[in-house]
């Protein structure tokens, strides 16, 4: 297992590199001065000169290719350019709400995607089927921040089940969740949409296989048959769509932390859009090709999980 | 009837399968369409049937409830929200429309020369797509446009890039399977040049995928347009955009819901009914989904 988790970092260094060197090429490749941006074509050429010089943009492209990648390499992500406070440290107080969130949304997927896909591939065209297409048609074309803004006006502003704004920085347990539920609802409701998704249809061929048949041949009970056999190998894909939809997931997330007003990288990413801070959005980009990177790992790893023959291949 | 039909009627009679089922199975995709003409309708005749102009202002009507006169009620500068509604469905519209036939086009042309050639050509392409792909759309774009600006330009330029790797792939695929097909070692037989063998040959028996792919990407492309607008980096004001108008809305959320209502119910619309043709198209040309 330490082999494969091994090896499968180091094959993650050559996409970990190429996305941070499009990253360092997007701030940098762009047209306009980037002084003028920050402040504005009325400052003085000294000031612009200054900022220059303090963004290390004076010096071949070439040497701040190599300053920024080795910053990086030490966990160093600059400073921003309004507060001057070290971006790593913002980062860092932001990201567990980020994460919770995430997290929570992931959950709420697996929970309710899981078994509604492999019902409705059971029961195909029933009712329950019915159902499962209508979620994800919905889970799929909903804006996060259209079905964030939705879920807000029906369940803060006229029921008023939730607070309209997230109070997340409470000690008590209780009302953290209360604050947590309709953002992670929202952005659980995208999850639910691509998983159940996957395993219907995974599980519409499964059920078709001859192993199954033969499982059924056996006299096994059906619900054996589906919920262990089938399903087991189900699973596979769907670990791979979760992977493959932490990226959207994380963008979503930024939106429904606006829509909520929750703190997490999503307001870190407003302000800095709002202020002009380039250093702080470059670094807010490291962060989340970082998350991206990192969370395909997982995804593989749990494929040596879910099934045991990928280890040894 | 001629003889013929009469043999290729099934020899064997199968169940009918029930209304239910066929309603649920093929109407997706007739509903869609629907939609979507509807839509491309109502964003073309925008000057003819938005009852008011969206950009007239009146102090007095500020933030009125859906009536009889503003059916969609009017925003905080009075303007009348069913008006704004109908003229921002052009910016979304032709946003959406431009970057996604843009993205095709590059795409296509791209992932065809990718898979055709193969060797290292194909290498570098597939690790370039590979990493853009890694990115999540919605961030890309948002960093697009926050470095290039906000301008109607830059919006469909921003959306066009998040595409293009996509269309790449999908292109590249369906050429690798195509470049083995006998009928195109018989047109290298006949001498035909690479070009002619590529866009003459190859490219109209991929379409059917990248169309599917086209209509899937049209949804997301609006998606983009409308979030990047409610981030606040849209096509400016004064300009009537859905992002533009529900974000107006959401700094008025606890005084006039509605606001924000109408332009979400829009896009709504919009994203299911493109997701509803993406998925009829792809049962219609997919031979493995099941009859």
């Amino acid at each position: 297992m330490l082999r494969f988790i091994a090896k499968r970092l180091l094959l993650a260094l050559p996409t970990l590199w190429a996305v941070l060197t499009l990253v360092f090429l997007l701030v940098r490749v762009v047209p306009g001065d980037p002084t003028i941006i920050v402040l504005g074509d009325q400052a003085s050429p000294a000031a612009r000169e200054q900022l220059r010089q303090r963004l290390g943009l004076d010096k071949p492209l070439l040497v701040q290719y190599g300053e920024f990648m080795v910053q990086i390499a030490q966990g160093d992500l600059g400073r921003s350019l309004v507060t001057n406070r070290p971006i790593s440290a913002d980062v860092a107080a932001v990201l567990p709400y980020t994460i919770e969130l995430t997290l929570a949304a992931l959950f709420i997927g697996s929970l309710i995607g899981v078994p509604l896909g492999v019902v409705a591939a059971q029961r195909r065209d029933g009712f329950v089927d019915w159902l499962a297409r209508i979620v994800s048609l919905a889970g799929l074309s909903f804006p996060a921040f259209v079905s964030g803004i939705l879920l807000l006006i029906a369940f803060a502003v006229e029921l008023r089940w939730f607070p309209v704004i997230s109070t997340v920085n409470t000690s008590d347990p209780l009302e953290r969740l209360r604050a947590l539920a309709l953002p992670a609802i929202n952005l659980g409701l995208i999850m639910v949409a691509y998983v159940t998704r996957v395993t219907r249809s995974g599980m519409l061929k499964a059920l078709s296989e001859d192993y199954v048949r033969t499982a059924r041949a056996k006299g096994l009970p059906s619900r054996l048959v589906v919920w262990r056999h089938a399903l087991r190998n189900v699973l596979i894909p769907v670990v791979t769509v979760i992977g493959l939809y932490l990226g959207v997931l994380i963008g979503n997330a930024v939106l429904t932390e606006i829509v909520f007003n929750r703190p997490g990288l999503g307001k870190l990413i407003v302000s800095a859009l709002n202020q002009r801070d380039y250093a702080l959005l470059q670094g807010l980009m490291v962060v989340t090709a970082l998350a991206i990177v990192f969370a395909n790992i997982l995804t593989d790893l749990t494929y040596g999980l879910v099934d045991p023959r990928v280890k040894t291949a | 009837m001629s003889a013929a039909a009469a043999v290729a009627a099934p020899p064997v009679a199968i169940a009918a399968p029930s209304a239910w089922k066929r309603a649920t199975r093929s109407g997706g995709l007739a509903i869609g369409l629907v939609l979507v003409v509807a839509m491309a309708l109502i964003a073309l005749l925008a000057p003819w049937i938005s009852p008011y102009d969206p950009d007239a202002q009146d102090v007095i009507m500020k933030l009125e409830p859906p009536s009889a006169e503003h059916w969609f009620g009017t925003d905080a500068f009075g303007r009348d929200v069913l008006s704004r509604v109908i003229w921002g469905s052009r910016v979304s519209l032709f946003v959406g429309t431009v970057a996604t036939l843009a993205g095709v086009l590059i795409g296509t042309i791209i992932g065809i020369i990718s898979g055709y050639y193969g060797g290292i050509v194909d290498k570098l392409i597939t690790a370039a797509t590979d990493v853009l792909l890694s990115f999540p759309q919605l961030i890309m774009g948002l960093i697009l446009v926050a470095v290039l600006g906000p301008t109607l330009f830059n919006l469909i330029l921003a959306i066009t890039i998040t595409a293009v790797p996509a269309f790449i792939r999908v292109a590249r695929g369906s050429t690798l399977a195509m470049k083995e097909r006998d009928f195109i070692d018989a047109c290298r037989a006949l001498g035909f040049g690479d070009l002619r063998i590529m866009f003459l040959h190859v490219m109209p028996n991929i379409m059917d995928e990248v169309v599917v792919m086209g209509s899937l990407w049209l949804a997301a492309a609006i998606r983009t347009e409308s979030t990047l607008a409610f981030i606040g980096l849209g096509v400016p004001p004064p300009t009537a955009t859905w992002g533009g108008i529900i974000r107006e809305g959401f700094d008025n959320l606890l005084d006039a819901p509605w606001l924000s209502v109408f332009p979400s119910l829009a896009i709504l619309a919009v994203m299911i009914a493109l997701n509803l043709v993406g998925d009829g198209l792809r049962d219609a040309t997919d031979p493995r989904t099941p009859q």
